[in-house]
């Protein structure tokens, strides 16, 4: 029942995504500046290393961009300023925060360094194009899948994302709209866990101790997830079901041993390959599609392998695969 | 604070150790109170398993407090504490994960604290370096080399019996508070028992009357910085444990709870004064707010509010009290 | 206050001598980084620094003065994201700038009043009292903003952040008009005398009749209130307040004083040190992103930094030990 078959969404403005033909003159070397929000969460060292394994395939080089202090946007300003002095071919940005770097983004575009936005929207600017996943949708397949499971009758908890942040609302926003068609599940109550491990450990001891009886957990992310599962297996209500967005490896261990449910598949290493696919064919004068959005899957026990599988022993799909060609 | 030359360190720490108690009392009396608070306002409050809970995680934030307790009473600073638990659990969960051997991790964990608090030492006392500054740096270098390490990814999925220390019971009791015990033990003996704990108070009260009365106060100094970063790395240990995964994020939050926790146990910036059951009440406290603003469904953003009052709080009540035990 | 002018000739001895230490390594950097990457000099990339320095040093400079009187503000970070969050919430609610900036200048100076009067009057230990003022600042912020960053106010503060006069930025041209206020009252002003004699002896300055509790609390609110201005450049950098964006920016201010020659303890210290301070800390990072050095290696370099920088100047300086404040 878990895996819903999920439709391939793409939205191509340019329409005819036809890729030109062999006489292209490859420039190889390019330099593709990379830009993550941090070096802690693994779903940014999938997206790294896609983007890596894409560059080497397409012979161009990688240049990693992310602040020091985890999603510090002082930080991720700078860092956009200095990256304009380099002058990289192409870079490939994600915001931390959209609404403070759209200025310095556009004034790059404007100099003349090409953008490919990726893993999350960064406001309305010239980009080459948008390479993400439908949060929205992740959001609402995850809950369905949970609500679902329960046979359609429970008390669930969510712990959010970071409240403000593009990616955090929109599943938000997801969450609520299968809580609507599911009028016999009653919603407890909704915190921020930041997308975080200990956090999310944390704000779910403290909802045990408020209500006694709770059926299910919805997580923004695997780290919260992660932690809220700790919290419920130490308290002893390890029946308690468990479901998250991402799958990182350590998430998708968690599914194959049971102590999550399900999780949405967010993949950060898809994005990372296809972004930097798009990219390079852009500068090298193809024409890409204006946005593709990668479906995610519902990893689930009965599917889990394949994210199993460490990320620098993945293969790059190719953009083509999801631009249904 | 003018003739302390003329004291003797007995008499240093006898002086130091009276508003001392008063203000432990005092703590202990705002505990109580915290807690009959709670049981009516909550329901549930008044459980084991609850009270257990609340004990577990003062105790983690005291383990990673009780090394700084000590730093901070000889006359030191380190803010490098948090990430050097991130290092420690870094390098110490690979290890786990290579050998399968917890022990090995352990000593892994302890050696690489140990070592960052004495580099910590060296610079502060051998070369004279600000302590607020060289702590500073460290705590850079020890976030970059976890950084470096880890390649940003997690370790995760510890061996069961590892896992003990972080979720396990003894007697009904979660690991970690036993281990908070322990060290809590030890710690109350070697300040209050043993001549070297004196000489601390002492050298932090009045560091050119230690150096005088021929205590070898940098040699000390190094000795507690080492003690803090041991403390460092075993708390790595307890809270990999419990996570079941290390990532480099890990110790950086809790930097400013730890030094709020030894500030809100009596422990004086300025040196020479505070214990370490006062940081374990700082730790206990602190927890028990945010239990209460939970309680009373305050937004988690008065949080830090509350906090930063009961810390301004502390050091009134506790400079009131030294005005009235002084004069 | 017979031996001023002995005095005075032993302050300038002592910078003398404390100029090279920072100094040989912004050298050192600046060659290393115009050699691994020419654009490094480009008029874009001083630019650059110019604007992310300035910030750091609205903060630096009259955290300088606190420290001269032996004391520290761990608060203006957090202070800086309040008063970020007042303007913002004040504009968008319809206020003009002038209430808004107002109303933060207000915030900054009760802040201040708190830090300054139970620093000064109950000499309580500055590090304990501003980090409870760091505490409350932050949660202010938190609770106004619910966490979310308030984006939408009037484009006329980030259009003059972006402004230049003779192609020096405006805020660079702030920053520096800020230096030379400081710079008049700590040198050329009763005040500033006050300033070095509270860090040298503040027993001897109230015996000479002064009232140096006053001036010692002054030092405080002089800080806070730079502060609460200093949150116009933070807004214009980022287009939209972040409650905690500024959170950990205190410590890299006292590292860019200390680093400058300042001293926590016997009011030493010079105020143009803490300039070179913050540029060897802003260079450090800008080269690197130019340099693209890997960001965990970054992280590294700063420390290391930090540390190699304080032992030149230990081992020009030969004594004067330090400890915490």
């Amino acid at each position: 029942m878990l895996s819903k078959r999920i439709v391939t969404s793409i939205i191509a403005a340019s329409a005819i995504a036809m890729p030109l033909m062999g006489s292209q003159a490859h420039a190889a070397g390019e330099v593709v500046a990379a830009f993550t929000k941090n070096q802690v969460d693994p779903h940014f060292d999938g997206v790294r290393a896609g983007v890596e394994q894409m560059a080497k395939k397409m012979d161009a080089k990688v240049r990693n961009y992310m602040p020091t202090k985890p999603n510090n946007i002082t930080e991720g300003m700078a860092q956009l300023e200095d990256v304009g002095v380099t002058k990289p071919n192409v870079i490939l940005f994600m915001p931390i925060d959209p609404k403070a770097q759209l200025p310095t983004i556009k004034r790059l575009i404007e100099a003349g360094t090409p953008i490919v936005n990726y893993n999350d929207r960064a406001g309305d600017a010239p980009y080459l194009a948008f390479v993400g996943q439908d949060d929205f949708k992740l959001g609402h397949d995850i809950a369905k899948a949970l609500f679902d499971h329960l046979g359609g009758k429970g008390n669930v908890v969510i712990l959010e994302g970071i409240r403000g942040s593009n990616t955090g609302d929109e599943r938000k926003r997801g969450f609520d709209a299968a809580l609507k068609e599911y009028p016999n599940i009653k919603l407890l109550a909704s915190q921020p866990a930041n997308f975080q491990r200990l956090l999310g450990q944390q704000v779910m001891e403290n909802l045990m101790q408020q209500f006694n009886s709770i059926d299910g957990v919805i997580a923004a992310a695997d780290a919260s997830a992660l932690g809220a599962a700790e919290a419920l297996k130490s308290a002893g209500r390890d029946k308690v079901a468990v479901v998250s967005i991402n799958g990182v490896p350590e998430a998708v261990e968690a599914v194959k041993n049971g102590s999550l449910l399900a999780i949405a598949e967010f993949n950060g290493f898809k994005i990372g390959c296809v972004a930097t696919e798009i990219a390079l064919k852009a500068i090298r004068g193809e024409s890409v599609p204006k946005q593709i959005l990668i479906p995610g899957a519902i990893i689930t026990k009965a599917n889990h392998a394949e994210w199993l599988v460490p990320y620098t022993q993945r293969t790059c799909p190719t953009a083509a695969s999801f631009a249904g060609k | 604070m003018t003739s302390v030359t003329h004291h003797s360190p007995t008499a240093a720490v006898s002086r130091a150790l009276s508003p001392d108690s008063i203000g432990l009392l005092v703590r202990l009396g705002l505990i109580a109170a915290i807690c009959i608070f709670l049981t009516f306002v909550s329901e549930g409050f008044a459980t084991t398993d609850n009270l257990l809970n609340i004990l577990r995680q003062a105790s983690l934030l005291f383990l990673i407090a009780s090394g700084l307790t000590l730093v901070i009473i000889g006359g030191g600073l380190d803010l490098s504490i948090g990430a050097n638990l991130t290092l420690c659990a870094c390098l110490a969960a690979a290890t786990i994960k290579a050998t399968g051997q917890p022990m090995a991790g352990a000593a892994v964990a302890l050696g690489c604290g140990t070592l960052v608090g004495l580099t910590n030492g060296v610079l502060i006392n051998r070369l004279k370096l600000p302590a607020f500054l060289a702590t500073f740096g460290m705590l850079w270098v020890a976030q970059g080399l976890a950084y470096r390490f880890m390649a940003g990814q997690t370790i995760y999925g510890f061996p069961p019996g590892f896992r003990t220390w972080g979720i396990g019971f003894f007697l009904g009791v979660p690991v970690p508070i036993w281990i908070a015990l322990a060290v809590g033990l030890c710690g109350l003996i070697f300040l209050a028992r043993s001549t070297l704990g004196r000489e601390v108070y002492f050298m932090g009260a009045n560091e050119t009357a230690a150096v005088l009365s021929g205590i070898p106060v940098g040699r000390r100094r190094t000795l507690l910085y080492a003690l803090s970063g041991a403390m460092a790395g075993l708390s790595a240990l307890v809270y990999i444990a419990r996570l079941n995964a290390a990532e480099p994020g890990i110790g950086e939050p809790l930097l400013l709870p730890a030094i709020a926790a030894v500030l809100v146990g009596g422990t004086s910036l300025f040196g020479g004064r505070g214990t370490i059951v006062g940081t374990f009440l700082g730790a206990l406290i602190l927890t028990l707010i945010v239990k209460a603003l939970n309680a009373l469904n305050v937004d988690a953003a008065w949080h830090p509010v509350v906090t930063g009052v009961t810390l301004l709080l502390a050091l009134l009540a506790d400079a009131a009290l030294n005005r009235g035990g002084r004069k | 206050m017979t031996d001023h002018t002995a005095d005075n000739a032993l302050r300038h001895e002592a910078l003398w001598r404390r100029i090279p230490g920072v100094v040989l390594i912004l050298i050192a950097m600046v060659a290393w980084f115009a050699i691994g990457n020419p654009r490094f000099l480009s008029g874009d990339n001083l630019a650059n620094l110019g604007l992310q320095a300035s910030l750091l040093l609205m903060l630096a400079l009259p955290m300088t003065l606190i420290i001269l009187t032996a004391g520290l503000d761990l608060s203006v970070g957090a202070l800086l994201g309040l008063c970020g969050v007042v303007i913002a919430a004040l504009l968008v609610a319809g206020w003009s700038l002038i209430v808004a900036v107002g109303a933060a200048l207000a915030v900054g100076l009760i802040i201040g009043l708190i830090n300054g009067y139970l620093v000064s009057y109950l000499s309580l230990p500055a590090f304990v009292v501003t980090l409870g003022t760091l505490g409350i600042s932050e949660g202010l912020a938190l609770a106004i903003s619910h966490g979310d960053p308030i984006g939408g106010f009037t484009p006329s503060i980030e259009a003059f952040y972006r402004s230049t006069v003779g192609g020096v930025p405006t805020p660079v041209i702030a920053a520096a008009l800020f230096c030379g206020l400081l710079w008049l009252i700590l040198y050329r002003t009763r005040f500033g005398n006050y300033i070095f004699a509270i860090g040298g002896n503040k027993e001897a300055l109230h015996l000479a009749g002064v009232k140096a509790n006053l001036v010692h609390m002054a030092v405080y609110v002089l800080c806070s209130l730079s502060v609460a201005l200093s949150a116009l450049l933070l807004l214009g950098r980022t287009n939209s307040a972040h409650p905690s964006v500024a959170v950990g920016m205190e410590f890299e201010a006292i590292a860019a004083v200390v680093l400058g020659g300042t001293s926590f303890e016997k009011g030493q210290g010079w105020l143009l040190g803490t300039v070179l301070g913050v540029l060897a800390i802003t260079v450090l990072r800008n080269g690197l992103n130019v340099l693209s050095v890997e960001p965990s290696l970054q992280v590294l370099c700063v420390g290391l930094m930090l540390i190699v920088a304080l032992l030149i100047d230990r081992g020009r300086k030969g004594e004067m030990a330090g400890a915490a404040g």
